[in-house]
């Protein structure tokens, strides 16, 4: 009989991309939703019909509990959070209670109903904010400095805890920037190769920034999904940093996109003040080499094939419309 | 006139800090949160001189509403779900009470009155397993329980909120601080309370978890004058707030039972239900820096604060049991 996994955030970015591997994998798919007045289903359009989709939410610590009862999942994965750092800042508490809480519920619903799952925690970089050293590793002290950051540090706390305290098969992986053409679009990445497209096709005419100087480890989100999976067929629950460990600031991400249409950036990017972020974390980059090791994972597409993928994606979007 | 916000006013440490607070003419509003019964024994000698104003950490709008009012120079967060084994039992309502309630006073600080100093209570469980000891401010966090992650995350919010939209907001990592008024769940208190009462036959037995389980003890009338200290600062800073020494749990027994001319081996008992699921190895913690800056020591050592605690039971116990 196949396995079974619930996906938390399957419409998103990761949990789409994960849904589609697992289905790969012969996996039955129980993917969480809210229901909202808008659908949000663009993501999953191509594979709705091969999973089941399960009304509930991590606010609401009953649905998470029927869930989990219900399906008896073998494998379940957390990605669903308020995941968008600047709304941290204007809604710290929803951030908090869908972001940290929604981790304790779902763990509460596992330890309750099906305590041999195996469960994965989406853990960022952001939890290293102020870098306590360079590059960051599984064993880099946290310093988060934003709501979000602080959010997901509670979040794979908690998780640590349960699996030290309870023996669950509780891992965190902690993931640096992942991006791909699902990315949204208050993303600075999908912003960037949004605009590309839409300054192509005459569409827009320039593109604001804010830092331009900030620098990330950018990974393409398929190739992370992967990472997740592994984590869970290990003989036991570790917790995982997931990097390419080069780092490439917003500017040369820029550079790149307008590149990849024969575009000069230097012509259309402007600098704006409101788009910079207060308290900016420091230059994040990740060093995956247990990752490697243990799991045998690597990055396979690199930064540039990513951001040409992501531009001739936003394209054939753009054109269609 | 000062105006100062206790939240946990009716606790050990908020009466304590409210009676100072009263002493250097400030006007006192404390939050009374009417879901919980607790301590209103601790503030009933200040009740006419305090406001108790109704409202919960739950409740966004009773908060903004209470700041927006009295728009506060100061506002002490000392409420929270603060027993550490409650957490396991209830994790969701620890974060929900003690990291988010943070999150709701830092948004309405925020937005409504900036200028109000913000005091947050931090606590030595967000070292846990310590990385090195003593620990100092820059230890880095460890901790290993709910109660413990939720103090630790609320930490990290204050820093946040205080660098991000330059709040005069602090935390003091205070290590353990006992009192007359300690609650009868943690250990010190149980162990005065209990060899009193053995001693007027009203108890046969002291059941604990382990003798040797070591803490950093202070006592908690010294440990509120650090909060306000933290306060009167030029610049936003946090502090280890700790006396630097390790006793053991034996130690509390020894000096319990011998002030009442009793042997503590004859009378406790181990039982394993008491010892935590992970027992955290032994937090130290070094003050230095709140020495320095803000001219802070304790007082009253560990030996008299047991005392103290011991006359304080009989007290009580002859009252309650009119001996």
């Amino acid at each position: 009989m196949s396995k079974k996994v619930l996906i938390t955030g399957i419409t998103g970015q990761d949990g789409s991309y994960l849904a589609e591997f697992l289905l790969k994998k012969n996996y039955q798919v129980f993917g969480l939703t809210r229901r909202t007045s808008t659908s949000n289903y663009d993501r999953i359009k191509n594979i709705v019909d091969d999973i089941t989709l399960i009304s509930g939410d991590l606010l609401d610590q009953y649905s998470m509990a029927n869930a989990i009862a219900e399906i008896q999942p073998d494998e379940v994965y957390n990605l669903a959070a308020q995941s968008f750092v600047p709304t941290s800042w204007t809604q710290p508490v929803l951030t908090g209670e869908f972001t940290a809480l929604g981790v304790t519920r779902i763990l509460e619903a596992v330890k309750n109903a099906k305590p041999d799952a195996k469960f994965y925690q989406a853990s960022s970089s952001e939890m290293f904010g102020k870098v306590q050293e360079t590059p960051q590793t599984e064993t880099t002290p946290f310093y988060p400095r934003s709501p979000y950051g602080v959010a997901k540090v509670y979040g794979h706390w908690i998780t640590v805890n349960y699996r030290e305290s309870f023996n669950l098969f509780a891992v965190s992986g902690i993931l640096f920037n992942h991006e791909s053409p699902r990315r949204g679009l208050e993303f600075v990445t999908r912003k960037i190769t949004h605009a590309v497209a839409r300054i192509m096709l005459k569409k827009q005419d320039k593109l604001q920034l804010g830092n331009l100087e900030s620098k990330r480890d950018w990974g393409y989100a398929p190739d992370y999904v992967e990472a997740m999976w592994l984590m869970l067929q290990q003989d036991k629950p570790e917790d995982f940093v997931i990097a390419t460990g080069e780092t490439w600031s917003v500017k040369d991400f820029a550079k790149l996109a307008f590149q990849a249409v024969n575009l000069n950036w230097q012509d259309y990017v402007e600098l704006d003040q409101k788009f910079v972020r207060p308290a900016e974390v420091d230059v994040l980059v990740g060093n995956a080499s247990k990752a490697k090791k243990q799991l045998n994972w690597q990055p396979k597409t690199s930064f540039k094939e990513m951001i040409k993928i992501m531009v001739e994606a936003d394209l054939e979007r753009e054109k269609a419309l | 006139m000062k105006t100062a916000f206790i939240t946990g006013i009716t606790g050990q440490d908020g009466s304590y800090l409210a009676s100072l607070l009263l002493k250097k003419n400030y006007q006192v509003v404390g939050l009374d949160s009417r879901k919980y019964s607790l301590g209103y024994e601790n503030i009933k000698a200040i009740k006419t001189k305090i406001i108790l104003e109704p409202g919960d950490l739950l409740d966004l709008k009773s908060l903004s509403n209470l700041i927006k009012k009295y728009q506060f120079t100061e506002i002490y967060n000392l409420g929270g779900l603060t027993f550490m084994p409650a957490s396991w039992k209830n994790p969701a309502m620890a974060l929900d009470i003690n990291t988010l309630g943070v999150a709701r006073l830092l948004t309405v600080i925020r937005d409504y009155s900036p200028k109000t100093k913000f005091y947050q209570a931090s606590s030595a469980k967000i070292f846990g397993l310590p990385k090195q000891s003593p620990q100092t401010e820059t230890t880095p966090l460890s901790p290993i329980d709910p109660y413990s992650v939720s103090k630790a995350a609320s930490h990290f919010l204050v820093n946040s909120f205080r660098l991000h939209d330059h709040l005069y907001a602090v935390s003091g990592i205070l290590y353990n601080h006992e009192s007359e008024r300690r609650g009868e769940e943690f250990v010190t208190r149980k162990i005065t309370l209990t060899a009193v009462k053995i001693k007027h036959k009203l108890a046969n037995e002291l059941v604990l978890g382990s003798l040797d389980s070591q803490q950093d003890w202070g006592y908690a009338p010294d440990y509120v004058k650090a909060m306000w200290l933290m306060l009167q600062q030029d610049k936003p800073e946090d502090f280890i707030i700790a006396s630097g020494q390790l006793h053991s749990v034996k130690d509390i027994c020894e000096i319990a039972f011998s002030h009442l001319g009793l042997d503590y081996k004859d009378h406790v008992k181990l039982d394993k239900q008491f010892s935590r699921q992970i027992e955290s190895k032994s937090p130290v913690g070094d003050a230095s820096k709140a020495k320095k800056i803000l001219g802070w020591k304790p007082e009253v050592d560990f030996k008299t604060m047991i005392i103290k605690m011991v006359e304080n039971d009989l007290q009580l116990i002859k009252k309650e049991n009119n001996l």
